[in-house]
Parts: structure tokens; C-alpha cells; sequence
């Protein structure tokens, strides 16, 4: 809402001059009325709620010039959350004060009014009601001489009679043949229209406007009816509602967060500023020319798309779906795996997913399909970005997002194909001989269908890890407060030197942000990174850093360690090599040609020789530890780190490292107590938090496992690692009234259970 | 050193250690179910290295099963090294493909996470 107030000019915030060639309008407009292909949503659990045929609408919606100020203001201009209609109503509370009081009052952090008449949680109902709403703002095509011409010039009438300040009396209509979809639009949408033209009247006046509206057109008032339609399948939505809110736990912080950021966007500055500035960055024109770029992008993928081997799919998937059909249990029956199988077989899903049309209409139409295929494809989409829009800056990086999200789709694509190779008919006896043949565990039909809610999720967040980090690219943070420090990194520094690990992380990508030449930058934050605990960004940014400086002795060795943690041993054997050709001392020991076959033994040979060469070189004895850390041979690595330690004593990322070599070959006892020493010298090593709840995890004390994730994580909650271990942990210890805190990640619900 | 690089190996090279721990041992009073497990390097199916996590005498080996394992399951390796860790769940897995199951299923239900030790970080 926030942001099409600010941009089209309605009178809560007024912007002179922002006209109808104002591009982020039509942005706005794009955006929140195409959001009713999120209608589809509400298709999914089953329940037959009729959808308006919302793509053809689309398609005929009114040019965007028509949008600000033009005759369809008061038809296209709709609050699309309910924390619009809060904001009315607080607007018509208070509308005979100053309105700058109301202004800030409407600002505060407002708690969300649970929609009445509705059986579902409010998180996802405050979704619906944006997709509903922002669904029932579509402009009625004015069709000649059709019924929609009637209706449009009498909801005209009504939205005039509301700007003359004219009672509105009933009008006799002729007969419309308005479907159940139509009214439920028209319903849902003159109510929160009025009280919007209304704002200045009372709650009944609107009442009755509405009323002699409805009743006119024939369509009955009251507003349970739909709430009616779902009452019918409350198990399906506590389902879709359960599945809703694990798959978005921030969603119900959304709506505030943004409020506030807007009240802080406000306070800033005026908002014509704003405005402004967007346009000064990204011109007029540019944002436009760039969607076209990515417009004909998208189309060569489209004809890409392999037609055939969707076709397969759907083949088989019915098949799979027959067999499903097979099991009685109504639970199952009801599930939304299931939903997803007929739907494939039906061919919906695919069909939706084919609607990449080479884009041969206007840029928007395109955007619309666009967005609908997202939509259908990843419901959690959209209010991923635009979880992610809120932090982020600027629309640029909107239009990143936009890019990467087509290369989602690709995903999504090849996941059709890998799904038709998998020889379906197979899969689907054996799931079936398994589900009638031996139904021992109780729940089990429920376990499958539930996990497949997350599914979607899991592979949005799959895809994110594969397309960045282990590909080696560095991610940077959103919204980095320490861009433009003057010296970036001797702040970063600092930081690092007072254990502030997530905070030197941020000072030191503004450093490489700065000056990405700079290898001292790119070598801290990749140790940063892995005391952090956070392998891959540690190997992405000491790759960086080895690029510039392909010698340092560190980066190697930081490099074969992170990559020996993450198990890839022929990476691991590669920099640790290097280290010992680009060592001064013991460089003569490396014939070149080895490089190109690396054999572990002959590695290890040759680290033998340097260490017996200089036996107080504690580093040689470190890399030795790694080394036989890869082989697992995990006595010699401890004795490797033990001497290794007597020479550096002080040096707690070697304690950790003998720790949790000491971890991995079971000692446990061991391990919590080099663990000990490490976190004695540096307090906030987020790695040895996290090591020692592995090791308590391991040796069956999971209650105090669960203890030091949870306070790894209070130091740096982007651990993907220890989340999932910390589930894990929760589990074993038969926690599971936290899974809820652990999967909305509420750090202040499990420091409070289990206080350190 | 193995010439195998699996990741999974060091996992299970974990494992191995330990199953003779007392955490182990409860693992196997809980459990008391043998698996085998089919591992390719890429592509589930294609040169496939078996292991036995035998919770029942508390044993991991390479090899198969001499007899019939509770369950087998196929798995490409950095699938199987998602599941083991928590990565992944079981039923994901399957539902994706990611993982083969034979034999029973409420022995396949058991293999979960929680069963394989976490490696550490150095």
C-alpha cells in the first residue's frame, strides 16, 4: 500500500507532479495488480473456491496510463493488505484531529486485526487478503455493449456519489449474469473501496452504501459465505495453514517491518524526494529497457523448453497418481502431494510452466505471464522477494532478483525432466506396494504428505547454496552500514581482534567492496568466514584472495583446510600442495610435476621430509594434522596437532583443530576440553561454540548440545550448518515444542530454554 | 589412504569410530536394524560402492550384507552426505528421487539423521 500511495498520488501522500509517465507507478501498479495470479494459490488445498478467470482479465487490463488520476483511479487504486484498512480506519478515527498526528499514529507498529469469519491463521490470511484484494482490483474491461459496460458505468455512479458526497440510492440493473467470482469481487472490493471514498464518514454510512450497492447488483452481503466454502475442509487448512507458516516464519513480521521501514522512509525525506532519486539512478527509461533485455532472455528459454519431455512427465505422473489414488486413507487423499501429482497429470502444472510464450504482445503482458508462472510454480516466491526487497535498497537490485529468478525456472524445468526420467511407473509400484504393504509406522502417510509442503522451499533454498557459494561466489550481505567508512578495513580489523565476527564480516566486504585487489582484505574475512563457521563463504572469499596473491602461504593453507572440512579431498590435496611449492624454505621439496597427479602418499612424504627438515615449524606440523585429517588417520593427526601446539601454544584455531580431529575419531571427552582452551583464548569463536555442541550432540548429551548451537547461533544466526543440527539435536532430546522456534529461527525462545 | 574420494566415506569412517562409543551402543538398542547402503559418486546407480551400517551388532563395514538387510537404500553422494547431516530430510530425499529405498518401510523410517555422528570442523 505504502508504496503505491507514494507513487500514484492518492491523498494520504500527496506527490505533485508524479503523472502517469512516472515508470515506478507503473511499476506499482504491475506489481500489486498482478499479484492476483496468487489466486491460484487457494486452488491448491483442494477447496473449490472460484477463481475469476484472472488471465484473461489481466490481458485486457487498462493501459498504464490510466492508472494515476485518470477515471479508474478509484477502481485501480485499491489498499492491497489489511493493514490498509487498519490505516482507514484509523484515518476515519481520527480524521477530525491534525493529520499529522494521524499520520504518525497510522505508523506505529499496528498488531493485525484477525480477519473475522475466516477459520485460518493470520499470517496466511493477511496474504490472502492481499492476494484477494489486490485480485478484485482488476479494471473491468469495457467491452462494448456487453454486460460489463452496465456495470462499469454503475460502479462509476457509486464511486462518484462517494466524491459529490451524495448519498447513493439502489438503481434497478438488468439482469448482469455476474458468476459467484465476479460477485465475490465486486463485494470484496466496493467494501474496502468505500471505505476508502467514504473516509470521512461514519462506519454505518459505509455500511449502507455498500449495502445499496450489493444489493442492486444482486449479490448477497454477507461476507461469511466464503468463510463458509472453507469451513467445509477445516482439516485442508490447517494443512495449507501449517505448511504456510513453516515455510514462511517471517511472513508474519512482514506487513509491520515494512510499515515501519516506510514510516522511517518518510521521516527521511519527502517523498517526491524519493521518487527523485530513483529516477536520477536508473533514468526514466533504463529500468524499462532493462526488463526488455530480460523479456527476450526469457522468451529463448521458453522455446528452449522441451515440450516432449514435459509431455512424458505428464504421462507418468499420472500414472504415479493412479497409484496413489489407490491409498484410502482421507488424510493422504487430501494431501497436497497429492494435489500436486493429479495436478501434473492432469497437466496443470505443466501447462502453467509452458505459458512462457515467446513475447510477441507488449512488454507487460509478458511481465504478467511472468509473474504467473512464478506464481504457480513457486507460491513461497513472491513473498520471498519480497521479504528480500524490504532490505534491500533499490530497485536495481529488484531487477537482479528478477533475473535470478528466471534462472529458477530453469531449475524448475530441469526438475520436470530428471522428474520423467526417473522411470515413474517403477517409483510409483514400489511407493505403492510400500504404503499398502506395510503401514507399521503410524503417521506415515502424514509424514510423507507433510514433507512435501517443504518441498518447494527446501529447493528455493537448494538453489540459492548450489548457484552461489560452493560454485565459489562470494555472497555479499544486504545493506552493509560500513560502505563508504573511510578505512574499511582496519575497522574490519578491529572488529575481528574484538571477536565481533558478523560484524568484521560486514566491515571487511565493504574492504573488498573497496579495493577487491586488496588480498588482506579477501584473506580476513575468509578466516572471518571460518571461524564464523561458515565454510563455503570462506573458500569463496580466499579464492578471491588467492587470485590476487596465488602464493600466500595463509590462503593456501586456509584453503585446503576449508575444503577439507567440507569433505572435498582432491581440492584439499591441491592448495596444500601449493603451500608447500610457494614455501620459501621447503618449496626445493616439490617437483613441479607432481602438481599434475597428486598421490596423498606422496604428499605426505614430502611434509614428513620438511617437518624433519625444520621440526619447529609448527605450521609444517599443522598441515601434516590436515593431511591426515583427509586420510583419516586421525591418531597421527592428533599427534601432528599435539607438537604442532607445544610450538604455538596460544593458537586457538589450533586447539580447535585438534579438537575436532579429536571429535571425529570419537574421543569426545578430549575434545570438549581442547574446545575449552580454544574458546579460553578467543571467547566469540563461533566454530568452537559450534564444535562442542557437535561433540556433546555425539556423545548422546543433546540437552547440552542444544546449548552450544544455540549460542553459536546468538553469534552468528547465517550458520545454516548449526541450524540444522541444533533440529537435529531438538529432536533427539524430544524437544519438539521447540521445532516451531527452531524453524522460524527465534533465538530468543531457545536462549531462554536452554541458557548457557 | 583409500583411494575412494566419496565424502560419504568419511562419514561412515566416523560412523565406524562411533558405533563402539556408549552413544553408539544405545543406537543400537534403539534401532537394532541392519541397512545397506548403495553409493555412486554422481549419478545413483553407476559404480556404486556398498556399505552396511549394521545396527544390530553395532558394525560398519564395506561390503554387503550377508543376508537380508532391513532396508536398502540407493543414494548419489553428496545426497547421501545431505541426508546424514540434516541437510536434507529422508522423505524429501525420496520424494525427489534423491534416494532409492528397498525392503521395509518402517525400517526405512528409522533411517534418519540422527543415527550418523556430525563431523567437526577444523
Amino acid at each position: 500500500m505504502a508504496m503505491r500511495d507514494l507513487v500514484t498520488g492518492e491523498p494520504s501522500c500527496a506527490v505533485p507532479g508524479t503523472s502517469s509517465s512516472n515508470p515506478l507507478a507503473a511499476l506499482t501498479n504491475k506489481i500489486l495488480g498482478s499479484s492476483n495470479k496468487a489466486q491460484e494459490l487457494k486452488g491448491l488445498p483442494g477447496t473449490s473456491v472460484t477463481v475469476p478467470d484472472a488471465s484473461s482479465d489481466f490481458r485486457t487490463e487498462a493501459p498504464l496510463s490510466t492508472i494515476p488520476g485518470s477515471e479508474h483511479e478509484g477502481q485501480q487504486y485499491q489498499p492491497p493488505d489489511v493493514q490498509n484498512s487498519e490505516f482507514l480506519r484509523q484515518v476515519h478515527s481520527v480524521a477530525h484531529g491534525d493529520p499529522a498526528g494521524a499520520w504518525g499514529e497510522i505508523h506505529q507498529p499496528t498488531i493485525l486485526p484477525h480477519a473475522p469469519g475466516r477459520g485460518i491463521a493470520p499470517p496466511y490470511a493477511e496474504f490472502e487478503q492481499i492476494y484477494d484484494q489486490s485480485a478484485s482490483s482488476l479494471p473491468q474491461p469495457t467491452l462494448d455493449g456487453s454486460p460489463q459496460r452496465v456495470l462499469s458505468s454503475f460502479l462509476h455512479s457509486f464511486v462518484d456519489s462517494g466524491r459529490s458526497g451524495v448519498p447513493f440510492h439502489p438503481a434497478a440493473l438488468p439482469m448482469l449474469g455476474l458468476s459467484e467470482g465476479d460477485k465475490q469481487c465486486i463485494r470484496d472490493r466496493s467494501c474496502i473501496m468505500a471505505r476508502h471514498i467514504f473516509a470521512d464518514k461514519s462506519e454505518e454510512y459505509i455500511n449502507t452504501q455498500v449495502n445499496a450497492l450489493l444489493h442492486s447488483l444482486d449479490i448477497d452481503s454477507d461476507h461469511r459465505v466464503r468463510g463458509h466454502i472453507r469451513g467445509a475442509y477445516p482439516e485442508l487448512e490447517e494443512y495449507w495453514t501449517e505448511s504456510q507458516g513453516a515455510m514462511n516464519p517471517r511472513m508474519p513480521h512482514l506487513a509491520s517491518k515494512w510499515a515501519s521501514e516506510f514510516s522511517q522512509q518518510t521521516e527521511q525525506s519527502d517523498p517526491e524526494a524519493w521518487v527523485n532519486s530513483f529516477e536520477q539512478i536508473h533514468g526514466a527509461n533504463g529500468w524499462a529497457s532493462e526488463f526488455e533485455q530480460e523479456q527476450t532472455q526469457m522468451t529463448l528459454f521458453g522455446q528452449t523448453g522441451d515440450y516432449m519431455s514435459k509431455m512424458l512427465a505428464m504421462e507418468q505422473t499420472h500414472m504415479l497418481a493412479h497409484t496413489l489414488a489407490q491409498n484410502t486413507d482421507p488424510k493422504f487423499q487430501n494431501s497436497k502431494f497429492l494435489q500436486f501429482v493429479s495436478k501434473m497429470s492432469r497437466g496443470e502444472l505443466i501447462v502453467d510452466e509452458n505459458q512462457i510464450k515467446p513475447a510477441t504482445g507488449s512488454v507487460s503482458s509478458g511481465w504478467a505471464d511472468e509473474f504467473q508462472t512464478q506464481h504457480s510454480a513457486n507460491p513461497n516466491s513472491w513473498a520471498d522477494q519480497f521479504d528480500r526487497e524490504e532490505l534491500s535498497n533499490g530497485a536495481n537490485k529488484w531487477a537482479n532478483e528478477f533475473a535470478s529468478e528466471r534462472i529458477l525456472q530453469k531449475v524448475e524445468d530441469q526438475w520436470v525432466s530428471e522428474f520423467s526420467n526417473l522411470h515413474i511407473q517403477d517409483w510409483a509400484d514400489e511407493f505403492g506396494q510400500q504404503f499398502n504393504g506395510d503401514v507399521s509406522g503410524e503417521g506415515l502417510a502424514d509424514d510423507w504428505a507433510d514433507s512435501y509442503g517443504n518441498f518447494l522451499n527446501e529447493q528455493l533454498v537448494s538453489f540459492r547454496k548450489q548457484s552461489d557459494s560452493s560454485r565459489g561466489v562470494y555472497e555479499f550481505s544486504d545493506l552493509n552500514p560500513y560502505v563508504g567508512h573511510p578505512n574499511p578495513l582496519k575497522e574490519g580489523q578491529e572488529l575481528f581482534r574484538k571477536g565481533l565476527l558478523s560484524e568484521a564480516v560486514l566491515a571487511l566486504e565493504a574492504e573488498v567492496l573497496k579495493n577487491p585487489e586488496n588480498t588482506e582484505g579477501w584473506r580476513l574475512l575468509g578466516i572471518t568466514h571460518a571461524e564464523n563457521d561458515d565454510d563455503q563463504q570462506a573458500i569463496a572469499s580466499m579464492m578471491r584472495a588467492q587470485e590476487v596473491d596465488p602464493g600466500n602461504l595463509e590462503v593456501l593453507l586456509a584453503l585446503g583446510v576449508s575444503h577439507t572440512n567440507e569433505l572435498e579431498r582432491e581440492e584439499a590435496l591441491k592448495y596444500l600442495y601449493r603451500w608447500l611449492q610457494n614455501h620459501p624454505k621447503y618449496g626445493s621439496l616439490a617437483p613441479p610435476e607432481l602438481a599434475d597427479s597428486l598421490y596423498y602418499g606422496d604428499i605426505v612424504r614430502l611434509f614428513n621430509e620438511a617437518a624433519q627438515l625444520a621440526p619447529e615449524d609448527a605450521d609444517v606440523h599443522i598441515v601434516l594434522g590436515v593431511l591426515h585429517n583427509l586420510s583419516r588417520e586421525y591418531d597421527k593427526a592428533i599427534i601432528a596437532f599435539e607438537t604442532a601446539l607445544k610450538l604455538k601454544p596460544r593458537d586457538y584455531s589450533l586447539w580447535n583443530k585438534l579438537g575436532a580431529t579429536q571429535a571425529n575419531s570419537s574421543l569426545g571427552a578430549d575434545a570438549l576440553y581442547a574446545y575449552q582452551q580454544a574458546l579460553d583464548l578467543k571467547p566469540n569463536y563461533v566454530r568452537a561454540w559450534a564444535n562442542m555442541g557437535i561433540s556433546y550432540s555425539n556423545q548422546g548429551m543433546y540437552g547440552e548440545s542444544i546449548q552450544y548451537y544455540v549460542r553459536a547461533l546468538s553469534m552468528n544466526p547465517k550458520a545454516e550448518t548449526v541450524w540444522q543440527y541444533l533440529r537435529t539435536s531438538i529432536e533427539l532430546a524430544s524437544r519438539h515444542d521447540l521445532f516451531a522456534a527452531c524453524d522460524s529461527r527465534n533465538l530468543d525462545i531457545l536462549q531462554k530454554e536452554f541458557p548457557l | 589412504m583409500p583411494d575412494s574420494s566419496l565424502k560419504s566415506e568419511a562419514l561412515l569412517e566416523q560412523m565406524k569410530l562411533h558405533i563402539a562409543t556408549n552413544a553408539g551402543k544405545e543406537l543400537t538398542k534403539k534401532i537394532g536394524l541392519v541397512y545397506q547402503l548403495n553409493i555412486a559418486p554422481k549419478k545413483m546407480g553407476i559404480d556404486e560402492k556398498v556399505f552396511v551400517v549394521d545396527l544390530k551388532e553395532g558394525k560398519v563395514y564395506e561390503g554387503s550384507y550377508k543376508g537380508k538387510p532391513d532396508a536398502t537404500f540407493s543414494f548419489a553422494d553428496d545426497d547421501f552426505l545431505a541426508v546424514a547431516t540434516g541437510k536434507m530430510n529422508p522423505q524429501m530425499a525420496f520424494i525427489r528421487g534423491k534416494m532409492k529405498i528397498k525392503g521395509s518401510m518402517s525400517a526405512a523410517q528409522k533411517f534418519t539423521p540422527d543415527i550418523f555422528p556430525k563431523p567437526s570442523k577444523l
